[in-house]
């Protein structure tokens, strides 16, 4: 769905500093949604840590750059990093180009799937959360 | 004719003395990544020379030339002709923000540093475990890219003094603002006063910077002579370090990247070296060092406002790492250390720090 200018798929689920999350078999991608990339400008830098990170729930576990901009990645759920996009490492600007799809950004193993259901979504929700966000980032 | 414009003023006879050799586009990290005439030295003394003839006026089609230099001095070291090109560049620069044409970036610099006391525009500094303005020998100056980007490093800093039995304190430090002047703006001097206040308020002798950048501030800028005039020493932390008896050692292959702002631009070369040499015996000098380093990319405010080149050219620096086997790239400047780190890539398995950072952890695990 299209909320005020931004593309936020309602049938993604989103993690609140901006990072959708969906189902890939027992995997979960995530990336970074419209709302961030419009607002980061261009992306310059991810960092892509070792396969095989333990990830924790809530904590920072990467951070990604634009040219004066530093943005944290948290954990959306509790598992284990498996596989980076190594295409961003040389071409971190497909985040701009197609978040959702070929900039996508990792991919986890999580150690439960129902912790999904304390992330954002549904067309209500999100649509709540984002107006709430661009509220404040226009402040 | 009045020269329209005050870096024709100040520096014609400069632009005129380019003899047009190209000897600059050898050295030029701008032109190394980019492969564009326009954009080194020669391509805009060539420019100027136009604006200065009546051909061309300053406008908002030159900013991707004027303002995408990191003002390294490499092609002014290796000028046959001695043109001080990041002295006309960074004029230039005055004279086209004078005319309101600026690159974006560095316009909302000025602005973020009227608002807020970081270039980052970030309100919450790391408080690093540590009390700030205490009274103390030493005040410790992390700067804007050490205390919001580099935290890691600035902490094993910290780890390091502690270690070493140094007494210092932070301050509620606020952006020294050299960079202003650099991008086409000046020194900021609220800023300037709040720095001034909180060192004299720890009754500090010596303020040791971690920024390479803040260094060349506090000690050339008149803006900060008063810190000189009360007999303040300014060093910098390699300079600071040299004094230490260290007592541990690595076998690990180590080579030095020569940050501009300490090397070309304030002659320490050897310091940040006799440091390295006592903690590896395998210390192996880059391709291009000392006077010769190759530029990390990120000065001169082209980092935040042409961040892709910016990263291109750092790549480009760990070629160098690459040709002599380092294991560890060691800097001391969180500039050079940041956009070197993010632009490694992940095949390359050298590792980047500031010497404070390895010997800091060389001491960790000799524990």
């Amino acid at each position: 769905m299209e909320i005020q200018g931004y593309n936020m798929p309602d049938d993604l689920y989103y993690e609140e500093n901006h990072f959708w999350v969906k189902e890939e078999g027992d995997l979960l991608v995530m990336g970074m949604d419209d709302f961030a990339q419009k607002t980061a400008g261009e992306i310059v830098y991810v960092q892509l840590p070792d396969e095989g990170k333990k990830l924790k729930v809530t904590k920072k576990f990467a951070s990604l750059e634009s040219g004066k901009w530093l943005g944290k990645v948290f954990a959306p759920v509790n598992g284990e990093l498996v596989e980076v996009n190594e295409e961003l490492e040389t071409s971190p600007e497909l985040i701009n180009q197609d978040c959702y799809g070929k900039g996508w950004m990792y991919k986890i193993d999580p150690s439960d799937k129902s912790e999904l259901g304390d992330l954002i979504q549904g067309q209500e929700a999100v649509e709540k959360w984002v107006l709430a966000d661009i509220e404040k980032y226009a402040e | 004719m009045e020269a329209k414009y005050d870096f024709a003023r100040k520096y014609r006879e400069q632009i005129l003395q380019c003899s047009r050799c190209g000897f600059c586009q050898a050295h030029c990290p701008v032109y190394g990544s980019t492969l564009r005439p326009s954009l080194n030295a020669r391509g805009k003394m060539l420019l100027l020379k136009e604006v200065m003839d009546g051909k061309l006026e300053l406008s908002d089609e030159l900013i991707e030339t004027l303002f995408q230099c990191t003002t390294c001095a490499s092609c002014f070291e290796n000028c046959p002709s001695g043109v001080e090109v990041p002295e006309i560049i960074k004029q230039v620069r005055k004279d086209m923000v004078d005319i309101g044409s600026c690159h974006p970036a560095f316009k909302g610099m000025n602005e973020v540093l009227q608002k807020h006391d970081n270039i980052y525009a970030e309100d919450e500094p790391e408080d690093f475990e540590r009390e700030r303005n205490k009274q103390a020998e030493n005040v410790y100056f992390i700067g804007c890219v050490g205390s919001y980007r580099e935290d890691e490093a600035t902490l094993a800093t910290l780890d390091l003094l502690d270690r070493l039995e140094v007494d210092y304190t932070l301050i509620d430090e606020v952006c020294c603002s050299g960079v202003l002047e650099d991008v086409g703006y000046q020194i900021n001097g609220d800023l300037v006063r709040k720095n001034l206040d909180n060192i004299y308020a720890t009754g500090a002798q010596r303020v040791i910077t971690g920024c390479p950048y803040c260094f060349r501030t506090f000690k050339n800028k008149p803006q900060y002579a008063e810190l000189r005039e009360k007999g303040i020493e300014i060093v910098h932390m390699s300079q600071f370090l040299t004094d230490f008896d260290l007592g541990v050692k690595t076998d690990k292959r180590v080579a030095y990247h020569d940050p501009c702002d300490l090397g070309r631009h304030c002659g320490i070369y050897e310091e940040p070296r006799d440091t390295i040499r006592k903690i590896a015996d395998d210390f192996v000098e880059l391709p291009h060092h000392h006077a010769d380093a190759l530029c990390c990319g990120a000065g001169g405010g082209v980092r935040g406002a042409f961040a892709k080149n910016s990263i291109a050219m750092a790549r480009r620096r760990l070629e160098d790492a690459e040709e002599v086997g380092a294991e560890v790239v060691l800097t001391e400047c969180n500039s050079c250390a940041h956009n070197l780190g993010n632009a490694k890539l992940r095949k390359q398995k050298f590792k980047i720090q500031n010497i404070t950072e390895f010997v800091n952890e060389l001491m960790e695990e000799a524990e």
